[in-house]
């Protein structure tokens, strides 16, 4: 595979959800990612593209970023069936691309799922909510008479963006490589990490992350009020707010809803 | 609504794309969508609350397999339009809340029926396999006007409802939703405690 058609299907790869549907998830876009490569591997008989492709147009899903380790193996396996000399062995080939692309999909979703959305997403909002402390930016109250500039606004953001992206990014361009150059008893690449010690680490940054910014938050929340009944309303109203996350984090229910259940219940105590 | 407003939901559409279809970058993040709103409206400040609050606030639900979680955006664009034009940022957060959980279903239903008309692109793709990129490009801009379509919408009736029921809401009632908004990062902080536990070894 050549430097500028892994930098084809790494650009590609950013469509790879643009198709995204309930039947058959991201086949359009698997299609899309490969399309160079197919070409290219049977630029000699072009009348059997179509026939290919129909086998890249069925039911693909995984984690957007992680599919990068299922190109290059697919790729590589591509080479395979069109190097086949027998219709036996043409067949073998394929039903083997099939349970590698099936197998290697589920893989990679669950890895990318526990790292990128599980770990690393909410690891980098905390930094972000961290720098935004740091830098004196008040959102525990609403506002109305706060300003910030707007380097302060966009710094945590970017940190943000920049720490994500930069794992994200390395992880499609070399996943592509490694997987390409990998074999199936190296599940194709994937074994060249220690993902589960990565995701490890990353939660353990994120919980040590979390009880600071909870203790920080508290001091700068109730830094400089009087001890009186409304601070107690106040922090009675936050420890309830904490317990029942708890409970329905437990339960399932989403954040989103307790919100709402929030909304409710206080305006029919306030109304009575 | 304004033009600019208007220009604030084609960005937000645009931004949205970010979400699933196209690059996944994570552009559309509140933490990076809602300053950018609160910038381009004049307050940087509303603009960072909004993201942290909408961000911690579904942060909760991650977009495993065919789970839709509510749109980041939709709530940070809404919230950031409504306070724009006079109204509460804990009322227009809370319209923004509901507009992006609107949206979550809206999109859920756009993936249903989107098969219908890709089954029949797709034989197109036997038939001539370059058409591909024109496909996926269509894709693309179908959802990016239907989300600013929903956007538009959602964001003009809400103001509309807001302007004919603001007057009458009584200072108890503005008590009690700013009293919720001022919950959400604690409710948000809590959830993500558990959310790093160690359970991979």
């Amino acid at each position: 595979m050549t430097f500028w058609l892994r930098l084809n299907m790494f650009f590609r790869s950013f469509f790879l959800q643009a198709g995204w549907n309930y039947v058959k998830y991201q086949n359009l876009g698997f299609a899309l990612v490969m399309m160079p490569f197919l070409r290219r591997l049977y630029q000699q008989d072009p009348d059997a593209l179509p026939t290919v492709l129909n086998r890249y147009l069925e039911a693909f899903n995984t984690h957007p970023v992680m599919a990068s380790f299922c190109f290059g193996a697919m790729a590589r396996m591509e080479e395979n069936i069109a190097q086949a000399k027998s219709v036996t062995e043409y067949k073998e080939q394929v039903a083997e691309w099939s349970g590698a692309r099936r197998g290697l999909s589920i893989t990679a979703a669950s890895i990318g799922d526990r790292l990128f959305w599980g770990s690393l997403k909410p690891l980098t909002l905390l930094l972000a909510i961290f720098i935004w402390m740091l830098l004196g930016v008040k959102f525990f109250e609403t506002p109305e008479q706060e300003t910030v500039s707007w380097l302060y606004g966009f710094t945590a953001g970017a940190v943000a963006f920049f720490v994500y992206n930069t794992i994200a990014l390395f992880v499609r361009w070399q996943g592509i490589k490694i997987s390409y150059e990998a074999n199936d008893s190296s599940c194709f690449g994937l074994t060249r990490f220690d993902w589960n010690r990565t995701i490890y680490n990353a939660k353990r940054i994120g919980i040590f992350f979390a009880v600071g910014l909870i203790l920080f938050g508290v001091y700068r929340f109730f830094d400089g009020i009087r001890v009186d009944i409304n601070f107690l309303a106040r922090a009675v109203l936050v420890l309830f707010f904490v317990m029942i996350s708890f409970i329905t984090r437990r339960l399932r229910i989403p954040n989103v809803y307790l919100y709402i259940a929030a909304v409710i219940t206080f305006n029919i105590v306030c109304f009575f | 609504m304004t033009l600019s407003l208007i220009l604030l939901c084609i960005l937000a559409a645009l931004l949205e794309l970010d979400t699933t279809y196209a690059f996944q970058l994570l552009l559309s993040r509140p933490i990076i969508a809602g300053p950018l709103f609160g910038w381009l409206t004049g307050d940087m400040a509303a603009g960072v609350q909004v993201g942290i609050f909408a961000e911690l606030l579904f942060a909760d639900v991650s977009p495993l397999g065919g789970i839709i979680p509510p749109s980041g955006v939709v709530a940070s664009v809404i919230s950031i339009i409504l306070y724009a034009q006079g109204i509460d940022l804990y009322f227009g957060f809370f319209l923004g809340v509901i507009g992006a959980v609107l949206y979550s279903f809206f999109d859920a239903l756009l993936r249903k029926t989107r098969f219908d008309w890709l089954i029949f692109l797709e034989k197109r793709i036997g038939r001539k396999p370059t058409d591909i990129k024109r496909i996926i490009a269509v894709a693309l801009l179908l959802s990016f006007l239907m989300t600013f379509v929903f956007i538009s919408v959602f964001a003009w009736g809400s103001s509309q409802l807001m302007f004919a029921v603001y007057p009458y809401i009584s200072p108890k009632a503005h008590f009690a939703f700013r009293l919720a908004y001022l919950a959400v990062p604690w409710i948000g902080l809590a959830a993500l405690i558990p959310a790093f536990r160690l359970k991979t070894r």
